[in-house]
């Protein structure tokens, strides 16, 4: 229970890095940690207590394996979801780097001319 | 087995990753390769669309020959088959176009990569039953459209795309919540062994996902308190960009998605009703309103957008026969008009350089045929008859009507005032006014002005849809698995 | 290497870095290949890889890592790793389906033991690897344009 609150917890403060903040690279972090919460709860939906990896070693069988091991279906979404956030920030990343050519600043109150 | 649903989104993953190793200087060949694989692909799809128009059943698909349940699962049923139709249609338009639009910039031949993309991502959300698969190719589709919002590089496309991407982030992962939920609570991520294991979960617990869900989709259908991303992203675009965006991508990635949640997957809950048919209104009204004081013409437009998304919004909450069909005839002739206004004024941006209108008078007297072409998507969209846009607001009209909501009738009626107003004001000032400035303006080139006349001509003849014989064999079925379709029934085989 | 060769790091780091690189790119190709029985697989395996390369691009400088690995030749192999990607989903059409795993499948717990696994794995394994080291090179490389009144100055800000 106190896990899914952390996770929560997590997710706000993503939030409020890309909310509250100005510079484009604080704002950058933010949506990371956004991210690396969302990918914490699938992983921890799969959990078991006392589980081994899912991954089946060569002396144990297979009815044994299944009881024991944790779900690896959250796993495989998790790397999907990990090279996902990697392209938005890399893209973000190289954006910010060509706003600082055109603009000559960071500070998301002064890149303002589109207006209405 | 039918094999070829899944060649659309083959074809333009191959071509998008063939193009950088084959033609990477060459813009105009690859501009012609990306055209043929459009047409290709429209071909597939028009073949795919005999198929399950004539026999009104689904085509069911299971990628890797795996048992009926494991597996993921690919399906096309007449509403994904008649989105797939008009998206890869108006595709080869928009590819044609491009081949001259892009003459003014740089490395034009990595724009045709990111436009192959942006297309495998749409079609692969038309096809797919597996939820995290409809999440990827929304992210493909997502990601190749923030790149091609920054592509002209000036410094206004980069702050409307960084807009466009902080607040596209939070809708992504409002899905992906959502489907960490869905799993939390199910443990499986088919749709339909979703429904059979969720008819059992208590009431909250699904207007939770509902609402998760929801809110994602609503940000890329840009209905109203989440639209903030849309006046900078579609006025600040490259014109093709514009169109792809405003005409096709709103639809397929955003309102696609609210139709399937609204009718398909929750349609046993009715307060998602109330909340489409608030969206809706407030989307009508803030968007006709707003388009009044815009002095940028692309800005006047993507408001417009707003406006009419707002009345896809209304129509899906009103719910039965007529309110469906106005919904999909109003998706169909709104693509086909806003698509042409748009890549029309890319083209005077093309000749004159500037989309300004107070520095734009007089078109009509150098460049007659453009002019008349966007008079025609102008009429199209504020519903002058005989246009399909006349016919889809009246049967909205009258569904609300008939439904017992005789205000939100005269809402629409007054809102479509409003929107002949707004244009009949922009056709005054900028095209049919005295020539100011005619030294820069001469007939836009003829590789532009022959997509958008069949543009036009489909814009002007998409009423026939609704002729009795030709409405019973695909918008009456596809109205019918909007009405009468739940994932539940699809037989996985277990 | 001549003695007055000033880009990269000191004389130390390129001695360990030379011994260490090779060391590095067997690594990630194990990570690649075993994807199939251990944790791993082609998007981590071409993470490291990439690694083994910006270990080399910071250590010796731009000009030893384009003889290494030449960018057109980085282009190319992207382009190829998705393609090949594609290839082998389709030629499971083949065997019936789309993606089905057509290949004929060794013993339990071996190498050669998933059939089309580990085939995608390198596949994925090379487009990450060149993809990567291609974002990198173009975020590095960019030149600051100052605005300081009023006139425009160029200042490159290149790896040395």
């Amino acid at each position: 229970m106190i896990i899914y609150l952390l996770v929560a917890l997590m997710v706000f403060i993503g939030l409020y890095g890309i909310i509250a903040k100005k510079n484009i690279i604080k704002i950058i972090v933010g949506m990371n940690i956004l991210g690396y919460a969302t990918n914490l709860l699938f992983i921890v939906l799969g959990y078991k207590w006392n589980g081994i990896a899912p991954i089946i070693p060569q002396n144990i069988t297979v009815e044994r394996f299944v009881q024991t091991a944790v779900d690896p279906l959250p796993q495989a979404l998790v790397l999907t979801a990990i090279v996902i956030d990697l392209g938005f920030s890399a893209f973000l990343a190289a954006l910010a780097i060509r706003m600082y050519a055109k603009y000559g600043t960071f500070d998301t109150d002064k890149i303002r001319r589109l207006k209405g | 087995m039918n094999h070829s649903i899944i060649f659309p989104v083959v074809i333009y993953l191959g071509g998008a990753f063939l193009l950088p190793l084959l033609y990477a200087k060459n813009d105009l060949l690859a501009g012609i390769v990306t055209s043929a694989l459009t047409f290709l692909s429209f071909l597939v799809s028009v073949l795919l669309g005999l198929t399950v128009f004539t026999t009104g059943e689904r085509i069911l698909y299971f990628a890797g020959g795996w048992q009926k349940p494991l597996g993921i699962a690919l399906m096309v049923d007449p509403l994904s088959c008649l989105f797939l139709i008009i998206t890869n249609f108006i595709a080869f338009l928009i590819a044609v176009y491009s081949i001259t639009y892009t003459k003014k910039h740089s490395r034009a031949a990595y724009f045709y990569v990111l436009f192959m993309l942006i297309l495998a991502g749409m079609n692969g959300i038309l096809i797919s039953m597996d939820l995290f698969n409809i999440f990827v190719f929304f992210e493909i589709a997502s990601i190749a459209s923030f790149v091609l919002v920054a592509f002209g590089l000036r410094a206004e496309e980069l702050e409307a795309s960084l807009k466009y991407t902080v607040i596209s982030f939070i809708a992504s992962t409002m899905i992906l919540l959502g489907l960490a939920v869905v799993y939390g609570f199910t443990g499986t991520l088919n749709i339909t062994a979703f429904m059979r294991i969720a008819a059992g979960l208590p009431q909250t617990h699904l207007w939770f996902i509902l609402g998760l869900f929801l809110a994602g989709f609503a940000i890329k259908a840009a209905l109203v308190p989440f639209h903030a991303w849309l006046p900078d992203a579609h006025s600040m675009a490259p014109a093709p960009v514009s169109a792809l965006l405003s005409g096709l991508f709103i639809k397929v990635v955003g309102f696609y998605g609210i139709i399937r949640l609204a009718t398909n997957i929750f349609g046993s809950i009715p307060q998602i009703r109330v909340v489409l048919l608030l969206f809706g209104i407030l989307s009508m009204v803030l968007g006709g309103l707003m388009a009044y004081g815009q002095k940028n013409i692309k800005r006047l437009l993507a408001y417009s957008t707003i406006s009419q998304i707002g009345y896809c919004a209304i129509g899906l909450g009103i719910g039965g026969y007529l309110g469906y069909l106005g919904v999909l005839l109003h998706i169909i002739s709104h693509a086909f008009s806003k698509s042409l206004l748009f890549l029309n004024i890319g083209a005077v941006e093309y000749m004159t350089g500037t989309t300004d209108s107070d520095k734009l008078k007089g078109l009509y007297d150098r460049m007659p045929y453009t002019t008349a072409l966007a008079s025609t998507g102008m009429f199209g969209i504020a519903g002058i008859p005989p246009m399909g846009n006349f016919w889809s607001k009246l049967i909205i009209i009258f569904s609300a009507v008939q439904a017992g909501y005789p205000g939100i009738a005269a809402l629409c009626v007054l809102v479509a005032v409003i929107t002949l107003g707004y244009f009949l004001k922009l056709q005054r000032t900028v095209y049919y006014n005295k020539a100011s400035d005619t030294a820069k303006m001469l007939e836009a080139p003829s590789g532009m002005l022959a997509p958008m006349t069949v543009l036009a001509f489909a814009a002007v003849f998409a009423g026939i849809l609704l002729i009795p014989g030709i409405r019973s064999c695909c918008l009456d079925k596809a109205v019918g698995v909007m009405e009468n379709f739940s994932y539940i029934n699809v037989d996985i085989g277990d | 290497m001549n003695n007055n060769d000033t880009t990269g790091m000191s004389e130390i780091v390129k001695g360990i870095t030379k011994i260490v690189f090779p060391f590095i790119m067997i690594f990630g190709i194990s990570i690649v290949l075993y994807g199939h029985l251990t944790p791993g697989g082609g998007f981590a395996g071409g993470v490291v890889l990439t690694g083994g390369f910006v270990l080399l691009l910071l250590a010796f400088g731009k000009e030893y890592t384009f003889r290494i690995l030449p960018r057109k030749i980085a282009k190319s192999l992207d382009s190829i790793g998705a393609l090949g990607f594609l290839c082998i989903a389709l030629l499971g059409l083949t065997g019936g389906t789309f993606f089905y795993n057509f290949v004929p499948k060794g013993r339990l717990f071996h190498l050669w033991s998933g059939g089309t696994l580990i085939l995608s794995n390198i596949m994925i394994g090379i487009k990450v690897g060149s993809a990567l080291f291609l974002a990198i090179i173009t975020l590095s490389m960019a030149r600051l344009v100052h605005i300081k009144k009023g006139l425009l100055y160029r200042q490159s800000e290149e790896n040395k």
